[in-house]
């Protein structure tokens, strides 16, 4: 178990490094002078020339990523371009907005698409289940920015229950993760239904009810806790996206977390926010991830965890 | 009073191809302490007989006619005493023992469900001892942990020690045997075989017992039913079947089991007809009394009940 994590924690090191490197060469390849953003109104090429130099991308590429490394492993991923300060900093003050917001959502979802696909399941070939099909397919089919647009024009705009934009109070949260779990309900609840299908027709569920045990207990008990594996790997591999940041209702809902911040940062060139926003959110989804592979032997004693690696 | 009466049981299954009748109006019934035997090729029509009237196909797959009571208890009109039957007068002992538990609980906890279920009264410390009890009863070697231990850590033949414990726990009236020892090794099937005569002897229990396998027929019934296409095509105490078949599906499956008939066969290169496919570049010639007739409809492989709910793109 102990040389399991430390080979998670060292893979977990050596993916963030990969991915930060992959990140810091592509933005550099990318065409468009970062000077450029902080220069004023037609600028002369000394005063680009200076701006260059402040932020170091005079220096040669490797010598640029050789000092990003020495830096990174003090801990120090570099200075804003845009805010003049830590870029850690201005991507640690957004961060708690996004968790916020991908917690209630994944709360959210598993809420109604677990109890959602276990019913679709057990009304498998109903005008019941044909229906929730339907609404189900729609909602995976409907992209977000189009949900959240519609969201704010019925509930924000026209009826005024909640807030259009930005993070003013707790009912700010509803409209952005509503528009999340519109499509992650559809999805999972399709994932539930799908497993617990295959594990209602299993052998061992006939065979228990041949003993009397109950409808409720044999999809609870039986078929829903066999299928409890592919759901929770579905709930912690969306987590962990949401976790970067959910781009795109961020910037519709105007939602001051790391999706928008990325967003900013790529049009100003913000380099070293994009790069510590990365290596953020990276190590959070692995960790999300580490955290999901661990409960793997609590919902299946068939599942060792390590084994076969020796 | 018979312990389990059928009459002109009629099974219809809702295919995609339509309505396939698995089980064409039989009749039979089993007195306490008398096993009857079901026989016949996948495909006959056995097994659905058997979930049948433990009302395990699913309703909107399966409609059921005729008439079966369990220990007086009308199972094919209404579902209603179904329910209080199961895990009560009534158990099964499944074909596979491999997949026929919950994959994700113990030995302990199944038992103790199985248990309490027949008897409500019991405290949970109290249905772990007459688990362990029952067990010991099965000849399961170290019950105090095999009950910790989860069902992939039993090889088959344990399994279905464990299975039978579980099925005698309920003291039930009538045991459905779906082909007990087919998934197991045959090393292992006699054992098992052994063990249900046993527990038939101690407890009385009647069993209706399914197989394809006369060996296993001729071991263990008191009367035999050959089933073929939906319908019995010949009844009778298993020695008077086994030795003077009347119907000609019956001698073709005793012709296509070796074990019974005497060493006569053309695939023995010892034997005067043997053809060498080697040297012989046609098709090696078949003798049709070694093949049974080949089913034209076979309910059992036409996705039943598998079909139900299953994945959909």
């Amino acid at each position: 178990m102990r040389r399991y994590v430390l080979k998670r924690v060292v893979q977990t090191i050596l993916t963030a490094w990969f991915t930060v490197t992959v990140v810091f060469v592509l933005l550099r390849l990318a065409p468009g002078d970062p000077a450029v953003s902080y220069a004023p109104p037609n600028p002369s090429s000394e005063q680009l020339e200076a701006i260059r130099r402040e932020f170091g991308l005079d220096q040669p590429l490797l010598s640029q990523y050789w000092t990003f490394l020495t830096h990174l492993l003090h801990g120090d991923v570099g200075q804003s371009f845009q805010f003049r300060q830590s870029a850690l900093t201005v991507v640690l003050e957004r961060l708690p907005y996004t968790i916020t917001l991908a917690v209630a959502a994944i709360v959210i979802t598993a809420v109604l698409a677990i109890p959602l696909g276990v019913w679709m399941a057990r009304r498998a070939n109903t005008a019941g289940e044909l229906g929730a099909n339907i609404a189900t397919i729609a909602g995976q089919s409907m992209p977000d920015f189009w949900i959240g647009f519609v969201l704010l024009i019925v509930f924000a705009v026209n009826l005024q229950w909640f807030p259009s934009s930005g993070f003013t109070s707790i009912s700010s949260l509803v409209l952005p993760t509503l528009t999340i779990v519109v499509l992650q309900v559809a999805l999972i609840s399709r994932l539930v239904r799908r497993e617990m299908s295959v594990n209602l027709n299993a052998s061992y569920v006939t065979i228990a009810r041949s003993r009397g045990v109950s409808e409720r207990r044999l999809t609870w008990r039986y078929a829903f806790s066999n299928s409890a594996i592919p759901v929770v790997t579905a709930l912690g591999t969306r987590f962990a996206a949401m976790l970067n940041g959910v781009v795109i209702v961020e910037v519709v809902f105007r939602w001051p977390g790391v999706g928008q911040l990325v967003v900013d940062a790529l049009e100003r060139r913000d380099l070293p926010v994009i790069q510590a926003t990365v290596l953020v959110t990276v190590l959070l989804a692995l960790f999300v991830q580490l955290a999901v592979d661990l409960i793997y032997p609590l919902l299946d004693p068939r599942v060792r965890l390590g084994e076969g690696a020796r | 009073m018979a312990v389990l009466t059928v009459s002109d049981l009629v099974v219809e299954l809702i295919t995609p191809r339509g309505v396939i009748r698995a089980v064409d109006g039989v009749s039979f019934d089993i007195d306490a302490g008398e096993t009857v035997t079901i026989i016949g090729e996948s495909g006959s029509g056995k097994s659905t007989t058997a979930m049948a009237l433990l009302r395990l196909l699913p309703d909107d797959l399966a409609v059921i006619s005729g008439s079966a009571q369990i220990d007086g208890q009308d199972v094919v009109g209404t579902r209603k005493h179904i329910g209080g039957i199961r895990g009560r007068s009534v158990a099964l002992i499944p074909q596979d023992p491999m997949t026929a538990l919950n994959p994700i609980a113990t030995i302990g906890q199944q038992m103790v469900e199985a248990i309490r279920h027949a008897h409500g009264s019991l405290s949970k410390a109290q249905a772990r001892e007459r688990a362990l009890e029952l067990l010991r009863q099965v000849h399961l070697s170290a019950p105090e942990r095999r009950v910790k231990s989860y069902p992939h850590e039993l090889s088959g033949g344990m399994l279905q020690r464990v299975l039978i414990a579980m099925a005698l726990s309920t003291e039930p009236r009538l045991i459905v045997a779906d082909e007990p020892t087919s998934a197991l090794d045959v090393t292992v099937q006699a054992g098992i075989l052994d063990l249900l005569l046993e527990m038939q002897e101690r407890t009385g229990v009647a069993v209706l017992l399914i197989t394809h396998d006369l060996g296993v027929a001729r071991l263990m019934s008191d009367r035999i039913h050959v089933m073929h296409r939906g319908r019995f095509v010949e009844d009778g105490d298993v020695e008077q079947v086994v030795d003077n078949p009347q119907h000609e599906y019956t001698r073709n499956l005793l012709a296509a089991i070796p074990e019974l008939g005497a060493w006569d066969d053309p695939e023995d290169p010892d034997h005067p007809d043997y053809i060498d496919p080697v040297a012989e570049t046609a098709a090696p010639a078949t003798d049709p009394a070694a093949e049974p007739a080949a089913p034209t409809t076979r309910p059992e492989q036409a996705g039943i009940p598998a079909t139900k709910g299953g994945p959909r793109p």
